[in-house]
C-alpha cells in the first residue's frame, strides 16, 4: 500500500460518529462521557486492550417496557410510552451503549397494509406479547428465472401482491421495463395508476400507513437525542445489511423452499445470491453514509450449526456473506456480525476476514469460551449471558457466569459483556449484576 | 428395485426416487410396501441425524421425498396408516409464540421413530392441550417456544394439565432455543432439549424405547 493513501469511507464516519457531531449534548461532561463510550467501543472491536469491558444491549424490549409498565401493543402504536420506558430502563441500567427502540416497529404500518409477514400484539397476539415474524414461500420454485431477468418487476408485480391484500392490484400495472422510447408504455401506466380502482385504492393504503412511518422517525429521532445527549449512549445499531442465503430462505423461499433448491436447484439459489450480493453491500453503505453510523449490523439466521452441515455452509451461505464481510470492511466500515443459534463449527471463518473489523455477537448456544480461543487476535466478541439465566437463575449464579465471561473472554480486550437474545423476561438485579461484573472487571485490572 | 429405492431416498434424489416408485407401483407393488420402504430409508436418515451425520436439511429433505412419494403411489385421499407403536404425543408452540421450524423437525423426527404425533400447530392455548391429552390419551407431551416471553405459557401450560388432573398421566417436554435445565424447573416440565435431537431421546427414555 502506498502512503497517503485516500481516506476511507469508515475512517470519516468512526471519527464522526465518536464525536458524537450528530447530537445535542445536555452538557460537557454528557459529551465526554459519550464519546468516552463511542471511543471504548472502536478500540474494543478494533482490538485495542483497553483494560476496560464495554457492556451492551443485544436488544431490550419487555424489560424496558416493564419499567412503566406499557405492553407491546401500547409500545407499536403509541411512541411516547416506548419512549419513555426506554428512557426509564437507560437511566436505571448503566449500559455503555443503546439498542432496542428502532425494534419497536410501527404497527400502524403494517395495520394499513395488512401485512400478512407480521403477526401483531393487538390484532393477532395478545397486548402483552411480541410481534412476531412469520416465514412462508413468498416466491415459487420457478421464478428464480423471472427474478433474475427482473428483480423490480418481481418485486414490485409478485412480491408486494403477495406480502398485502391491500397491494394486490399492483400486479396489474404493467411492467415498467415497457416504458422504452416516447411516450411507449405511458398511457397503459397512467390508465393502470390513475383509472384502474384497485391500484388506486393501494396507493392510498400505502398513503395511510405513512403517517404511522412518519410518527416512527420522529420517536426514534427524538429517543436518540434522548439517550445519546442527555444520557451519553451510543447507539449501537445503525445501518443494516444481510446475508443473501437469509434473504432467499427468510423473506422468499421459506426454510423448507430453500432447502429443497438446494438439493434441486442449487446453481439457480447461487445466482441470486451472487444477485443480491451487490445490493446488499450497497445497502449498507449506503446506509452508513445516510445514518453517518460506521458499524453495519448482519443478523445471521440460517447459518448456524446442525441449521445445515459444514460442506453446505461453505457451498451456500458463506461465500456471498463473506464478500459482504470483506466488500464493507474495504470501504473502512467496522460489522456487526449478530450471530443466531449455536456457531461453535463455524467460528473459524471469521478469521478469513482482517482483524478487527467484526464484532461477533454470541447467544448463549454457543461456547464463548470456544470462541475466545477461536477468534482471539482476530475478531471481538460479545453475548452470551443466557436469557434463561437473567429470567430465572439467582443474581449469584449470574455473578460466577458473568466473572467467568469477564476473566476468560475479557482477558487482553476484545469482549464485550452482552445478553444472549432481545431482552423480555429478565430480573432487574441479574441484569444490574450482569453490567457490574462488566465495570468492576474494568476498575481491577 | 427396492433397494434402488431406499438408497436414492437416503441420498435424497427426489426425482429418481418418486420416479422409482411410480415404476414399483406400475409393476404391482402395494401402495403401502412403497410406503413401509421409503419410511424405513427415512429411518436411515433419521439415524444418521442422531448420529451427528446428517443435518437438518437431510431430514427436511428426506421428508419432502417421503410427501411426493406419498402423493404419487397413495389413491387420493387415502392417508398412508402413520400410527406409531412407542406411544403418543401431543406437540405444539404455546400461546402467543408462533415459531414452528423447530417444532416441526421434532414432529417429522418423532415420527419417524415410531410414535403417533398429533401436532397443535403454534399459538396453542392451554386448553386445546388438555383437551388433546384427553382424545387421543397421550402419555407424552411436548411444548415448544422460541421466545423467553415462552416461558411464562409454558409454566402455565404445565399447570393447565395438573388442574385438569392429567399431570399424573403424561410426561412433559420444553424444546426451543432458549430453554434450559432452570426454565425446566420454572415450568415445572419433566424434560428440556435445546436442540431438536434431544425429543426423541427423551421420549424414548420415558417409554423404554418403546419396549
Amino acid at each position: 500500500m502506498q502512503h497517503g493513501a485516500e481516506e476511507k469511507l469508515g475512517d470519516g464516519l468512526i471519527a464522526r460518529w465518536v464525536s458524537g457531531a450528530h447530537l445535542h449534548f445536555a452538557d460537557d461532561e454528557a459529551r465526554k462521557s459519550y464519546q468516552a463510550r463511542a471511543q471504548l467501543i472502536v478500540d474494543t472491536i478494533r482490538l485495542r486492550d483497553t483494560g476496560k469491558i464495554p457492556v451492551i444491549p443485544a436488544a431490550t424490549q419487555k424489560f424496558a417496557f416493564d419499567y412503566v409498565p406499557v405492553t407491546f401493543r401500547e409500545a407499536m402504536t403509541e411512541f411516547d410510552k416506548a419512549f419513555a420506558a426506554y428512557v426509564r430502563q437507560y437511566e436505571d441500567t448503566e449500559f455503555d451503549a443503546y439498542v432496542g427502540p428502532e425494534f419497536i416497529f410501527p404497527a400502524g404500518m403494517f395495520e394499513a397494509l395488512a401485512w400478512n409477514r407480521v403477526r401483531l400484539p393487538g390484532v393477532h397476539l395478545p397486548d402483552d406479547k411480541s410481534f412476531q415474524f412469520v416465514e412462508a414461500e413468498y416466491m415459487k420454485a420457478e421464478e428464480y428465472d423471472e427474478y433474475l431477468d427482473d428483480p423490480s418487476d418481481w418485486i414490485l408485480r409478485k412480491y408486494l401482491p403477495r406480502l398485502s391484500p391491500k397491494l394486490e392490484p399492483l400486479a396489474q400495472l404493467p411492467p415498467l421495463r415497457n416504458m422504452v422510447a416516447f411516450f411507449q408504455g405511458l398511457p397503459d401506466l397512467v390508465l393502470a395508476a390513475a383509472e384502474n380502482p384497485g391500484v388506486v385504492d393501494a396507493m392510498k393504503a400505502l398513503q395511510a400507513s405513512g403517517a404511522a412511518v412518519q410518527e416512527w422517525y420522529d420517536y426514534l429521532g427524538r429517543i436518540d437525542q434522548e439517550l445519546g445527549g442527555r444520557l451519553a449512549l451510543p447507539h449501537l445499531l445503525g445501518p443494516m445489511a444481510h446475508a443473501p442465503f437469509d434473504i432467499i430462505s427468510n423473506y422468499y423461499r421459506g426454510w423448507r423452499g430453500t432447502i429443497v433448491d438446494m438439493y434441486t436447484r442449487p446453481e439457480k439459489m447461487k445466482a441470486l445470491m451472487e444477485r443480491l450480493l451487490p445490493w446488499q453491500l450497497q445497502y449498507g453503505i449506503d446506509g452508513a453514509k445516510s445514518l453517518g453510523h460506521p458499524i453495519v449490523t448482519v443478523y445471521l439466521y440460517k447459518g448456524a450449526d446442525g441449521l445445515m452441515s459444514e460442506a453446505q455452509f461453505e457451498e451456500f451461505y458463506w461465500p456471498t456473506l463473506k464478500k459482504l464481510l470483506l466488500g464493507l470492511v474495504e470501504e473502512g466500515l467496522l460489522v456487526w456480525v449478530f450471530t443466531q443459534g449455536k456457531y461453535d463449527s463455524r467460528l473459524h471463518h471469521f478469521k478469513e476476514i482482517p482483524a478487527g473489523t467484526c464484532l461477533i455477537h454470541l447467544e448463549s448456544g454457543t461456547d464463548a469460551f470456544l470462541a475466545k480461543e477461536v477468534l482471539a487476535g482476530s475478531q471481538c466478541i460479545e453475548g452470551n449471558v443466557s436469557s434463561a439465566l437473567l429470567a430465572t437463575a439467582s443474581v449469584d449464579e449470574v455473578e460466577a457466569y458473568c466473572v467467568r465471561l469477564a476473566e476468560v473472554c475479557g482477558k487482553g480486550g476484545g469482549f464485550m459483556m452482552d445478553f444472549s437474545a432481545f431482552l423480555d423476561e429478565a430480573r432487574r438485579e441479574n441484569v444490574r449484576k450482569m453490567i457490574e461484573v462488566a465495570k468492576r472487571y474494568g476498575r481491577s485490572s | 428395485m427396492p433397494q434402488g429405492l431406499t438408497e436414492a431416498i437416503v441420498n435424497l434424489r427426489m426425482d429418481e426416487a418418486v420416479t422409482l416408485a411410480q415404476r414399483m407401483l406400475a409393476g404391482g407393488t402395494e401402495p403401502l410396501a412403497i410406503i413401509a420402504e421409503s419410511s424405513e430409508a427415512m429411518q436411515v436418515i433419521g439415524r444418521r441425524f442422531a448420529a451427528g451425520e446428517a443435518f437438518i436439511p437431510e431430514l427436511i429433505m428426506g421428508g419432502e421425498i417421503m410427501k411426493s412419494i406419498s402423493q404419487a403411489v397413495m389413491p387420493e385421499g387415502d392417508e398412508p396408516d402413520t400410527e406409531g407403536a412407542k406411544g403418543t404425543v401431543v406437540i405444539g408452540t404455546v400461546q402467543g409464540d408462533i415459531h414452528d421450524i423447530g417444532k416441526d423437525i421434532v414432529v417429522l423426527m418423532l415420527r419417524i421413530g415410531g410414535y403417533t404425533v398429533h401436532d397443535l400447530g403454534t399459538d396453542v392455548p392451554v386448553e386445546d392441550f388438555v383437551v388433546a391429552i384427553k382424545q387421543h390419551d397421550a402419555g407424552i407431551v411436548a411444548l415448544s417456544g422460541l421466545l423467553t416471553l415462552a416461558f411464562d405459557a409454558m409454566k402455565s401450560t404445565v399447570d393447565g394439565i395438573a388442574a385438569a388432573g392429567l399431570r399424573d398421566r403424561v410426561k412433559i417436554m420444553i424444546g426451543g432455543a432458549p430453554v434450559d435445565e432452570n426454565v425446566r424447573a420454572y415450568t415445572g416440565a419433566d424434560g428440556w432439549g435445546g436442540d431438536v435431537g434431544r425429543a426423541i431421546k427423551l421420549a424414548d427414555e420415558w417409554t423404554d424405547g418403546g419396549a
